[in-house]
């Protein structure tokens, strides 16, 4: 699903060159549930941004769902985002203005679909993360949790492979925390999505089946996480 | 159109900022839109008081200078001319310290009635102008301002020629608009000759064609008659005459229309800082757009769209606000009574309001182009880093 050779990134901030990521290379195969981890400025919310067509790498080759993002023009990245990659983000990132079904219909504005059935799809979206009770409610009227559900509804409505969360956990309790692993993790074993966090949360070790830290943009270790053990048990 | 919910959302977000906005664009294109009738207004009240088939002939150095009063015989010797009459200014005033109130001109009577037809001045009037010497028409407006009737004597003091003359009101030119006093040439011919002074120029000699189509080449015979005489003429018709007359308020005219586009690119800047303010609060909201695949091409016309929309509509209500201020004006005016009859001419037509709505149009676009291309142009994954 996600394959990184020799990835690099550097950024000049004013007189300051920046290296985020050095030379990283990663592997990781559909529906698998990752997490990047490691310190503030380790390179890991910058090596989410290059695989999720956010931001171009420097120097190597990134190939996700057999395409090169290398080789795409600003709208065919745009494209690519849109079928292949949901997202869902620290601090949620609704539109105010719109409620819970309008915000997970938006990105099936890009789709030629027709409204109803664009309807029928978000309203879908929303059952599949316990919110249909709360559709016509505006983000200001929905806690944290209720919040990064919708945006995981936003997130899968396209039916995208890939799921990408930056700190899905940054900003809720630890109850609402539990709840939104576990909702990424069943995107994965239910609907076979691959997914990749950036966290600092150690309670997402349990839910992974494989995390990978970090540190001043080099690549540490790789190491199975709680899913990948709970999987294998399972089996 | 399946963005339009999004927009209209957009545009509803903050609602005082918007109407705010909004309401300056409408008050700019009522006020565009009102300053837009005035040269149409101008050429209606033109029309109004001028005939199509009167036309003036003048010195062509200018209306101060005079001319032989012989030219009167020749000009009435043109073929097509019906009748024509000499104009002397007088320069009369009630009361010498408050100068001239009103224009009077010492005219010949015979052919009073038949040069200005169209006035109405009753034949009673007519015959009474020629038949006494000292006898005088007046406009109503005149009379209404200063309380004389049929029958008053009133007398003059000429700022010009230092001449005093008594009138006898013998008739009126039945239009409240009316404001000038005519009398007979005569008249003045026997002041001058009492003072030892011969009177043979007038100032001005207005003429009625037979026919609209043959009131150019009459003017051109006319002034092609006095070519290389005594003092060469200038014809024009009584609309041109009057046009030129008003030609400072012309002038006026077109500074109030100046005015009119310096405030229009003023609410253009106010609009468009909005839209900055609008699309800066939305900075994030606009990066997570893009994130979720929104192209920049999609984000840019959305932004300008709810730029457009608002200014366009507005427009709209600012160009309806016009018609009904200018109707409303209209409608004032036919109960308060015609002394402002001008002001019935400014009209706000179909073609203003289109105009007013395309401006209003071209406004969104201007203000809105910017800051949504800015907004569409932004690095996601930059903008990413710099709002969370």
């Amino acid at each position: 699903m996600i394959d990184l050779e020799n990835v690099s990134r550097v950024y000049q901030r004013g007189a300051d060159v920046i290296h985020a990521l050095e030379n990283v290379s990663l592997h990781v195969p559909r529906g698998r549930f990752v997490a990047l981890m490691g310190p503030s400025g380790s390179g890991k919310s910058t090596l989410l941004n290059v695989l999720a067509g956010l931001d171009r790498p420097s120097s190597g080759e990134v190939t996700v769902a057999e395409r090169r993002l290398n080789e795409l023009s600003e709208d065919e990245l745009a494209e690519f985002r849109a079928q292949t990659v949901g997202f869902v983000f620290q601090f949620f990132n609704l539109i105010p203005v719109l409620s819970a079904l309008e915000n997970v219909e938006l990105p099936l504005l890009l789709t030629n679909l027709p409204r109803a059935d664009r309807r029928r799809r978000a309203e879908t979206a929303l059952r599949v993360v316990g919110l249909s009770d709360r559709a016509s409610h505006l983000p200001r009227q929905l806690s944290g949790g209720e919040q990064q559900r919708v945006a995981i509804a936003r997130a899968i409505v396209t039916d995208a492979d890939l799921v990408v969360a930056d700190e899905p956990t940054g900003d809720l309790d630890a109850r609402n925390a539990e709840e939104i692993l576990s909702l990424l993790q069943t995107l994965k074993r239910d609907f076979n999505k691959t997914v990749v966090i950036v966290t600092h949360d150690p309670r997402a070790e349990k839910w992974v089946d494989e995390v990978i830290h970090l540190d001043k943009g080099v690549l540490l270790e790789t190491r199975p996480g709680g899913g990948s053990r709970e999987m294998a048990v399972s089996r | 159109m399946k963005f339009l919910p999004f927009v209209l959302r957009n545009l509803a977000r903050n609602k005082l900022r918007s109407l705010l906005t909004a309401s300056a664009i409408a008050l700019a294109i009522a006020l565009v839109c009102i300053l837009r009738t005035m040269p149409a207004g101008m050429d209606a009240f033109l029309s109004s008081i001028a005939s199509n088939t009167r036309i003036s002939t003048h010195n062509e150095a200018g209306m101060v200078y005079q001319m032989p009063y012989s030219y009167l015989q020749k000009v009435r010797a043109v073929p097509g001319v019906v009748a024509a009459i000499s104009w002397q200014w007088f320069g009369g005033a009630v009361d010498a310290s408050r100068g001239v109130e009103f224009p009077n001109f010492a005219v010949d009577p015979e052919d009073f009635g038949r040069v200005y037809e169209d006035w109405n001045v009753s034949q009673q009037a007519l015959d009474d102008f020629r038949k006494y010497r000292d006898a005088a028409i007046v406009g109503r407006g005149t009379l209404e301002k200063k309380g004389w009737k049929l029958g008053d004597v009133i007398t003059l003091q000429s700022t010009l020629f230092g001449l005093e003359l008594s009138f006898r009101i013998v008739g009126e030119v039945p239009n409240p608009r009316a404001v000038q006093l005519y009398f007979q040439r005569e008249y003045l011919v026997q002041a001058f000759a009492a003072l030892g002074t011969p009177l043979d120029s007038t100032g001005m000699i207005w003429s009625r064609i037979d026919d609209p189509e043959r009131v150019g080449p009459v003017m051109r015979q006319i002034d092609e008659m006095f070519r290389n005489g005594e003092a060469e003429t200038t014809s024009e018709t009584e609309k041109s005459f009057f046009g030129n007359f008003f030609g400072s308020l012309k002038g006026i005219v077109t500074v109030i229309m100046i005015v009119a586009g310096i405030v229009t690119l003023c609410i253009v800047f106010i609009a468009a800082n909005t839209a900055s303010m609008s699309v800066r609060e939305r900075v994030g909201e606009i990066a997570i757009l893009k994130a979720i695949g929104f192209r920049s091409r999609t984000i840019f016309t959305t932004l300008l769209a709810e730029a457009v929309l608002l200014s366009t509509v507005a427009g709209a209500a600012g160009a309806l606000i016009s018609l009904a201020l200018t109707s409303l004006l209209r409608s004032s005016l036919v109960s308060t009574g015609p002394q402002l009859g001008p002001l019935t001419g400014f009209v706000v037509t179909d073609a203003i309001l289109v105009q007013a709505i395309f401006i209003a149009f071209f406004i969104g676009i201007l203000s809105g182009w910017l800051p949504a291309l800015g907004a569409s142009r932004r690095s996601v994954a930059q903008t990413l880093r710099e709002v969370f």
